[in-house]
């Protein structure tokens, strides 16, 4: 199979972004910036550079470019929360589940199925819609919007994480170099720590880049519906939160839309990149 | 053919492993069940290089692995210096396996890309805390200067790095860094370059030599098997076709499958007659192997009787145990 | 032998059938707040008695999945909720007869449009490998189909609609209505979940293409009068169409999830949206019923490709056998 060499431009600018969302995310606090939910009313809809607000305003007034720094943090921050502990469930379960076979590969298998078989998004809404209680205005009580998406995400992205462990988890079990282990006399449990864990991870964690990205954009869809972290604190809320002028000023939710996509454009690259050169070192072996 | 029984069994003090009535079946899908090892009967004595002969789906690689208990056999045992493997529990197997030890095929695959040759070569030792670690890196590099590479050399580099020949010295180290009694080999040259074939039969042997070993040595590979063993066992579809010393069976083999196999031996010399008439057909499956000798659909001397009864080994000459109701004479 | 295969999978499509829709009336119990007082909060007491058995909360939870399943498959989606007055419902299925249609013209829109844009780009990508026109396409694809779907509509509607005042930008009109409207009003939402599968499809059959003409092209290079084109065409598309098949079922699901934000964003009012007002407001048995409903859409729309692809690829089955 051709494999398509990407041209390292690609790489800096992924890796240039991407770096500047983190450095958005970790030091926004200490830029000289309105805070995101402080509504200047006396520059409504502002275009860039106005009187202060290097990317304008929203219709209420809100600051877009801190919008943008404030919804780094929310939205990779729980997009990269929600990977992390869905990698590390997730792979438990599926390198279980292949090194042990047997009905507890069974069971955890069709769990994976039967959770796979609803599609995300819905799944992540009525997870959404579990986790916080209803009020009729529209906030909601108990847990922090933000934690309730962790929570959802993660319990929706554990099968899909899951199921790659194990399958990648299963193909390093038939290796030799497994049974060898056996045969000089390792126990099960080290061998499943010692060589199969150290070969699944590297697949895993390339993967763990395409599902921040899809996380981010699920999270955008979950706004959009109405389901997503309180209006204007994330990418996706900024965006849902200025749809609803679209046709008057499409500008404010342009903005956020870019941005995400940019991002999860840069996750991608990111992800593929790393497959790519796993898969090359790999097929030499 | 291809059928059991006992009469080639020594019996002796100088046996080291005594396999008896081994049936290995696994299934597949579909509800069939592939029959790989049927019942066979085999021992080795100690000092002895044994080879197993036979094409691929005959059923000795799983008998290799069988022997190890990887995974154990469906039925029969396996004694080795008096200690049965089969009946061992968990904890004691894991233990015993120590003294037995084995070289795979795919030398790439048998060793874990994320290791470093020391660390693969001494991962035995490790696991069963033999000396300090200063000890264990001794013992590593003593081991990979014994198989012909430079410690320095190899040490820190990873098992990709390396050529098909290389990476099976590596595979042979580790196998020897137990110091096991018996070290079974798996067609450890059949995915090797001929150039390369030989000088890993010669460490084979040499490493035999040094330490004592005694080898059970699986190839389809007849002209390979000839220089290092002391005993070939000829097997078909699970079963026990021909048992002899290497000068036995090669100058007269009885069974019409083994003369078969030596006639595929390339041999350069274009006056040579073929001197039997060469297999018919396909092997059949393993999941339905033929009544009675299973290799009558392919034997030109096959008759009623061959399909209604299995025939069972017996000596035809000095040491040498065919199991045909009609061997070459 | 083969049907005992196609079989099994029927058998497994089943018990995940009925995991899923047990675990969905599981979750929707879940939902905190009182039913009955989300749904009527101004009902009477005889009401509330009704409501409460409708909604199956006087009995356990195994008996109304079992009860609710054979409504289900009779066809009986529930009741909708008003919330004034004293309830009484539409029904839902009435719901899903006006709202079902336009998720599904969508969908089917959008893969039928996919496949066809897919199948000659991703040919003459494979084609013109590693050309300098490939690399470029192929990255610009990549980088496009990284976009959200949800962005890309957004920027269409910018773009076509509002500045260029192109395209119909927001609602629905329905095919009887006026088959031209009906299309534009299509256009921009199919495009935006385009966008990810044509990029998909063609980097898959780029791979097949690539592959094919590796083996068969040269031999078939001596046969005479068969254009280039024709050969791939037809030597490609048939040991493809598996892998189409088995990737158009992968991405089902981000398609559904993406339809039904899509919907929302362009006023469509199907499925999706009923689906989403169900959750915001509440609506146990609709949305019980309607996720249900997805499910068995996927599962089985999965399990018509397993099959198909068991019966069809005959590498499939003989290394099964």
């Amino acid at each position: 199979m051709a494999k398509q060499r990407r041209r390292p431009l690609g790489l800096i600018l992924s890796t240039g972004w991407l770096s500047l969302c983190l450095l958005a995310a970790v030091l926004g606090d200490l830029l000289p910036l309105p805070a995101w939910n402080d509504f200047d009313f006396d520059n409504l809809s502002a275009p860039i550079f106005t009187n202060g607000h290097w990317l304008g305003t929203d219709p209420d007034g809100a600051d877009l470019l801190s919008g943008l720094v404030h919804g780094a943090r929310v939205s990779l921050g729980i997009s990269f929360v929600s990977v992390l502990a869905g990698s590390i469930i997730g792979g438990f379960l599926g390198v279980l589940a292949a090194y042990r076979r047997g009905w507890i590969d069974a069971v955890i298998t069709m769990y994976f199925n039967v959770s796979l078989a609803i599609p995300i998004i819905v799944l992540t809404l009525v997870m959404v819609a579990i986790f916080s209680t209803p009020k009729f205005d529209g906030s909601s009580g108990g847990l922090p919007r933000e934690m309730i998406l962790v929570i959802s995400l993660t319990l929706v992205l554990v099968p899909i994480l899951g199921l790659l462990a194990r399958s990648s988890a299963l193909s390093w079990s038939g290796r030799d170099f497994v049974m060898v282990a056996e045969s000089i006399g390792m126990k099960k449990r080290a061998i499943l720590w010692t060589h199969i864990v150290p070969n699944v991870l590297p697949a895993m964690m390339s993967i763990a880049f395409l599902a921040a990205g899809i996380v981010i954009v699920v999270e955008g869809g979950l706004a959009i519906l109405g389901a997503g972290a309180a209006p204007g604190a994330s990418w996706g809320s900024m965006l849902a939160k200025n749809q609803s002028y679209f046709t008057i000023d499409a500008y404010p939710t342009l903005v956020p839309a870019a941005v995400i996509a940019l991002t999860v454009m840069a996750l991608n690259y990111f992800g593929d990149y790393f497959r790519t050169a796993i898969d090359d070192r790999e097929s030499r072996i | 053919m291809a059928g059991s029984g006992t009469a080639h069994l020594r019996n002796n003090d100088e046996v080291v492993l005594d396999v008896r009535d081994m049936v290995v079946e696994f299934r597949v899908g579909g509800g069939l069940v592939v029959k790989a090892v049927s019942k066979i009967s085999f021992d080795v004595c100690r000092g002895e290089t044994l080879a197993i002969v036979g094409e691929s789906g005959c059923g000795k690689t799983t008998l290799g692995k069988a022997i190890l208990q990887l995974p154990p056999p469906n039925s029969g045992d396996v004694i080795f210096e008096g200690t049965n493997l089969t009946k061992l529990p968990k904890e004691q197997l894991r233990s015993a396996r120590t003294a037995i030890q084995m070289v795979f095929q795919d030398p790439i695959s048998s060793l874990d890309p994320r290791m470093t040759v020391g660390e693969i070569v001494g991962e035995p030792l490790w696991i069963w805390g033999r000396g300090s670690e200063a000890d264990r890196e001794a013992k590593v590099r003593e081991l990979l200067n014994n198989v012909g590479l430079e410690p320095e050399l190899v040490l820190n580099r990873r098992s990709y790095e390396f050529s098909g020949g290389q990476c099976q010295r590596i595979s042979i180290a580790r196998s020897l860094a137990l110091e096991p009694r018996m070290l079974i080999c798996d067609e450890p040259v059949s995915a090797l370059d001929v150039s390369i074939q030989a000088q890993i039969l010669n460490l084979l042997q040499d490493m035999k030599d040094r330490y004592g070993l005694t080898m059970v040595f699986i190839s389809h590979d007849l002209a390979v098997v000839k220089a290092v063993s002391n005993r070939i066992m000829v097997m078909y579809l699970g079963k026990i076709c021909e048992v002899g010393s290497p000068d036995a069976i090669y100058s007269k083999p009885t069974h019409h499958y083994t003369s078969a196999l030596l006639d595929s031996v390339p041999v350069p010399d274009p006056t040579r007659k073929r001197t039997a008439v060469p297999l018919q057909g396909e092997p059949p499956s393993p999941v339905a192997p033929p009544s009675g000798c299973r290799f009558r659909t392919r034997c030109p001397a096959a008759t009623e009787k061959c399909a209604a009864e299995e025939p069972q080994l017996r000596e035809v000459a000095p040491d040498q145990f065919v199991a045909c109701h009609h061997p070459r004479s | 032998m083969k049907f005992l295969g196609a079989g099994l999978i029927l058998v497994r499509a089943l018990v995940v059938l009925f995991l899923v829709t047990f675990m969905i009336t599981v979750l929707v119990r879940l939902l905190p707040g009182d039913p009955v007082d989300t749904l009527m909060p101004f009902a009477t007491d005889e009401g509330r008695e009704q409501l409460r058995s409708e909604l199956g909360l006087n009995i356990n939870i195994v008996q109304y999945y079992f009860r609710w399943l054979g409504d289900f498959v009779r066809g009986d989606f529930g009741q909708w909720y008003a919330s004034t007055g004293d309830g009484g419902g539409v029904p839902i299925g009435q719901m899903l007869g006006v709202a079902l249609p336009r998720s599904l013209f969508l969908m089917f829109y959008t893969m039928v449009f996919s496949l066809a844009l897919a199948l000659p780009i991703g040919i003459f990508l494979g084609y013109r490998a590693d050309t300098r026109i490939d690399r470029t396409i192929s990255n610009a694809m990549f980088a496009l189909s990284s976009i959200p779907s949800f962005a890309l509509g957004l920027s269409l509607v910018y773009i076509l609609g509002l500045r260029l005042d192109l395209l119909p930008v927001l609602g629905y009109v329905p095919f009887t209505e006026s088959p031209g409207e009906h299309f534009k009003s299509m256009v921009l939402p199919v495009l935006s979940l385009s966008v990810g599968l044509i990029a998909g499809f063609s980097r898959l059959l780029r791979v097949d293409t690539i592959a094919t003409l590796r083996e068969d092209f040269v031999t078939m290079a001596s046969s005479k009068g068969l254009s280039n084109g024709w050969i791939l065409w037809r030597h490609v598309l048939r040991p493809s169409s598996a892998t189409l098949m088995t990737s158009a079922a992968l991405q089902m699901g981000g398609l559904i999830g993406g339809a039904v934000v899509i919907e929302i964003i362009f006023a469509l009012n199907g499925f999706g949206m009923l689906l989403n007002t169900a959750i915001v407001t509440r609506q146990y048995l609709a949305i019980q019923s309607l996720v249900a409903l997805i499910a068995v859409a996927f599962i089985f729309f999965n399990l018509v490709v397993n099959v198909l692809y068991a019966v069809v690829d005959p590498r499939v089955r003989s290394a099964r056998g």
